[in-house]
Order: structure tokens, then sequence, then C-alpha cells
């Protein structure tokens, strides 16, 4: 162990400093994550520049914005930013600030235009970025004004399976490169076949931790048993241990999933298989007819879930994504989409929004157990006891275990879903991007 | 306003007071007795828009969209040992106002719309959480009561500013 030391300030202490502490007391190899790593200001000031500011980060799905001239506006890593469908087709982002004066361009959460017209004095943009009209120009400016360099700043964005990425890197690593071996799994859950978000994003405010979002699902299949009894109780599952049985899989950069298998029920419309198999290889139509559950993190802060349970006596599965989004040490916005594959019938995808609301939307009866334990965590990690005393966090889960070498699919693979190996792997890439 | 009008009022007012009295003090059973087999209870998501574009809630996605089976679903979970999010119980309290009666027929059914703002505090927490809405309700009167047929609840926010929606609006 680490001797304990009263006299650590972060607040003190340089950037580099901060990052060599950190390497000091995170000891994901070990098992051991110090609490104070999810409360303290420092590390999530730290956090903002050194991951939030360099990595991929979710803003969407393609499906949100199908038609030319369509926008949705989305927060990326804390900056109002557009993205656009232009007339030629193509997706572009630009921060949502006027260039003349820094007023926010468009308040609308989606809509479909050609061109945004800032409040302020004017300014006109088209949707692909360029100024293209400010009033009284010639005379004003004496038609000197340097339109073209007043475009809108520009965002980098990429897509994958229509889960679009943008990031304020501009030299950042490729994406396809990014998600790695992960693509492999995210490919099951939205590449299966063409999928559509419906309706808007939910979001809501909940007093935790970002970390401990990602954290829950990326390893922690062991809670369902306690913070989600009631579930089994309900008969919505067979049992409270259900969750154990399947597999733990985690890659580079930091993301992981858990896969639960098997399954002697298919979790997706069947009528649709023809086309899984068309988009996915042989041995993902395997994992994907075997599952019930897939819950998994990409790194930093969008998970995933496909989640397949009983409700009114009858099965159905339901596919969503959320981001946890930081505000503040304690406080993070938690944004989800519904999506459901876009040729099932028409009662498939109702009951598959049904089951998503009454499961994992703010008021689904998982969900809300989930965020009163996070809400709790957070408190305990809050201010200089956790340094000080040097109270760390258990995650020697599994450690015992050695990867599976004949599992279907690529990454570390372990056979059993009760395993904090992908939490060990995630604050190891997250050591990674805060020393860098 | 009619002499009628205004016993409905006062009806469909003391209807909402004993409502929000039965779900503060975590009567559970009490409240969902006051529901219609045929319930339709919906929140849906409340969004930006440009300008004055209506309505700026989605009709595709809701936080709540529940019918009387899955309704049963969230009273019984509230009554196992495992519904953490609201063990021990949030104290909340539901100031109902503004309420008007829009459709009224003796004896048969009812339409009302009211305002709602939830006080809710938790544990040791000394921050609360404020939902504010309209509801959109009606009622059908069942064997010598009326019980509520249909919500549509409105909040007043597009990013909710409470934990969940362990509690009902």
């Amino acid at each position: 162990m680490i001797e304990t030391k009263t006299n650590v300030h972060l607040d003190e202490m340089s950037r580099e400093e901060v990052a060599n502490y950190l390497s000091e007391t995170v000891r994901p190899e070990d098992g051991v994550i110090p609490a104070y790593i999810m409360g303290d200001e420092n590390v999530n000031k730290l956090e903002h520049e050194k991951i939030f500011m360099k990595t991929w980060l979710l803003l969407g799905h393609e499906s949100e914005l199908p038609n030319k001239g369509d926008f949705i506006t989305r927060d990326l890593a804390g900056y109002s930013v557009i993205v656009s469908r232009g007339q030629d087709g193509s997706l572009r982002a630009f921060y949502n600030m006027c260039t003349h004066r820094g007023m926010k361009l468009c308040r609308a959460d989606k809509g479909n235009k050609g061109q945004f017209t800032c409040p302020y004095h004017g300014f006109t943009y088209k949707n692909s970025g360029e100024l293209i009209g400010v009033p009284l120009q010639k005379d004003i400016y004496g038609g000197q004004l340097d339109m073209e360099k007043m475009s809108l700043h520009n965002v980098t964005l990429d897509t994958y399976k229509g889960l679009i990425f943008g990031t304020w890197n501009e030299n950042p690593e490729p994406l396809l490169e990014f998600l790695g071996d992960f693509k492999w799994y995210l490919d099951i859950v939205v590449g299966r076949t063409e999928m559509e978000v419906i309706g808007p994003p939910q979001k809501f405010i909940v007093h935790s931790q970002w970390k401990i979002g990602s954290d829950n699902f990326v390893s922690d299949s062991y809670h369902t048993m306690v913070t989600h009894g009631s579930i089994a109780k309900l008969g919505m599952v067979p049992n409270a241990a259900y969750s154990k049985k399947g597999y733990q899989v985690h890659v580079k950069n930091g993301h992981g999933c858990n896969i639960g298998m098997p399954n002697p029920d298919f979790a997706f419309p069947e009528e649709l298989i023809p086309e899984y198999k068309e988009n996915l290889s042989s041995d993902q139509f395997e994992l994907m007819s075997n599952v019930k559950n897939m819950i998994g993190t990409v790194f930093p802060n969008l998970s995933f879930l496909v989640s397949h349970t009983k409700v009114k006596g009858k099965l159905i599965s339901n596919t969503t994504l959320r981001l946890w989004k930081p505000i503040a040490p304690d406080k993070m916005e938690v944004m989800t989409w519904f999506l459901v594959d876009k040729n099932a019938s028409e009662d498939w995808k109702y009951r598959s929004r049904e089951s998503y609301i009454l499961t994992f939307s703010p008021s689904g009866i998982f969900e809300q157990d989930d965020t009163e334990v996070f809400t709790d965590i957070t408190q305990a990690a809050a201010g200089t006891l956790p340094i000080v005393k040097n109270f760390n966090y258990n995650y020697t889960m599994g450690m015992h275990r050695e990867p599976v070498k004949d599992f279907i699919g690529p990454g570390v693979v372990y056979p059993d879903k009760f395993t904090e190996a992908g939490s060990r792997n995630f604050y190891s890439y997250w050591l990674d991007m805060m020393k860098a | 306003m009619s002499i009628e009008k205004v016993l409905a009022k006062h009806e469909f007012e003391q209807w909402l007071y004993d409502e929000a009295k039965l779900i503060d003090e975590i009567d559970f059973d009490g409240w969902f007795n006051l529901m219609h087999t045929d319930l339709k209870y919906e929140m849906p998501v409340r969004v930006n828009k440009e300008g004055m574009e209506r309505p700026d809630y989605s009709k595709e996605m809701f936080a709540f969209q529940d019918d009387i089976e899955t309704m049963k679903m969230r009273v019984d979970r509230l009554k196992t040992d495992y519904a953490w999010a609201e063990m021990p119980p949030s104290r909340t309290r539901r100031f109902v106002s503004n309420v008007r009666v829009l459709e009224y027929v003796e004896n048969e059914k009812a339409v009302v719309h009211s305002y709602l703002l939830i006080y809710r505090s938790r544990s040791t927490d000394i921050h609360h959480d404020l939902i504010s809405g309209e509801r959109q309700d009606e009622f059908t009167y069942v064997e010598g009561e009326w019980k509520l047929s249909k919500r549509f609840f409105i909040v007043d926010q597009t990013t909710l500013n409470t934990r969940n929606l362990a509690i009902f609006v």
C-alpha cells in the first residue's frame, strides 16, 4: 500500500504534478482506484483538457438529420455545436457562435435550414459554414470585410455505422482506429441493420461524477443482482443472478462491453434475419443470435445497451445509447437515445419503445435505481477527505482469471460477466490520456 | 360561470388535492385505485423549437408512457425491498393550481387541465428539485367515482433537473 499522505494539495500543483500524482495513486493493474478522482475539481479540469478536448465524442445519429438542410444542436465537451447536413448531402459541424461578436447562432434543438442568421447583427452563414451576408456591408466596411476568413469554426467530424462523432482535436487518431476492434461489437448494436433514432434524446441532470456511469456500463454487471433486484421480483428477468452468465470483453483505448448469453430466444425481430446476415459477418450474427443483453462503453462517455426483458408477459428488446456528459465534478447531464431497427414492424417498434421508457428512460425502473447509487458515491468522493485519508476503491474482481482464447469475437475476453477487468482497462487508458 | 360549472370545478379541485395527498404520503395503492383501467399516462419530451413553432414537445418520445399494466408494475416495484430510488422515499409536495374544467358531462366524463408544481427533497441532501408543468387530464365516471383515464403531463424543462422520475407526475 502507498503510505497515507495527509499533505496533498492538488489545487497547488501544476498540471504535470497532478498527472504525476495520478500516476502514483491510480493503479488499475493492482485493482486500486482512488476515490478522489471521482470528486476532485483539479482532476475534473485536467480531464476536460486532456480527454474531452482530445478524443472523439458522440454528437448524435445520422437518422436524426436525414434530409438536406436538416440540423441538430448538441454539446461537444460542453460547447454548443451545430451539426448540419449540407445541400451536398454531407455532414458538417460548427461551433455555435457567430464569428463577428460571439453570439449563439442557433437556439433550436433541431430543424431544417439552408442558412443561419445571427440574432445580434444579422450576419448570415450558409449551413456549410461560410459567411454569406453582412447587413450594409459595402457601406459600413467599405466592401473591405474579408468574409472568407469569417467562416464558422469547424468541428472535426466522422461517422461509424450511423453514429456521428466529433472532436475539437484537429489531428485526432482516425475514428476507425480509435474504435479499433470494438467495431466488431458496435456493429451488432448499431450496424446490424439500418437503425433509426425515435424522437429526441431524453436529457436529465444527475448529481453524479460522469465516470461512474461509464464504469458501470463497461464492467459492472455485478450490481444488477442487488441494485436491480426489484426487476427479478417483478418477473421481468428469470432471477437475480441472471446477469452473471456470459462474457466480458475489452479492447485498446478503454472500450469494453458485457455480453449476456446464452439466450434461448432471439432478441430481435426475426423477419429481419436476412438483413442482419447481410450486414454482419457470420460470427457476428452467431453472437447476436445468442445475446440476451449487451452493455458497454466507448471511451470516454458513450455507453450502449441492448436489453431483452419480459414486458406484459412478452419478450422484447430495446437498444439505447447514452452519454454521461460532465458539467462539474459532481454533476452530469445524462442524454439517452432510443434506436430501433428501421424495418421492424410497427408493433415491434411500439413495444420496444415501451420497454425502453419503462426500463431505461429517466422514469425507467432500472435506470432510477442506478442514479440513486451514482449520486451517493459522488457525495462520498467529494472534498479533501478521500485524498488525505487515501481512500481507495477495490477493483480486483476477476484478477485471478485468465482470458479465453477461443471466443468468437476480438479483444481480451473473460468467460464471466462478473469481473472488473473492463474497468481496469478503462482507467488504464484514462490514466494514459491524463499523463499525455 | 354557471353553478354547475362552479361545482364541477370544485369537485375536480378536491379530486386533485386528494390525489396529491395520497402520493405525497406514499399511499401508492390508494393512488393506483384512482386510475381507470383504460389509463393512458404520458409525459412527452419537451423540446426547443425555432421561434413560436408549436407544439414544443415530441409526439414520438416520452418520459412516461404507461397503461394500467405498466403502471401496476411501477407501483408493485415500489413495494419490493429493492426499489432503492425511492427507499427511503423522497419528501414530495404536489401543489395543484389553475384548475380549469374544459368539458364536463355529469356522471360520465370530464376534461380538466391544471398546473402542477412538485417539490422533491431526498435524504439529507440540501438540494431540492422542482418539477413544473401542466396536466391535461381526462376522467371517466365509474360506479359512482371519477377515475383518471388519461393524463398528459407537459413538463417545463427540456433537460429535467431531477435525478430520475421515480416519482409520479
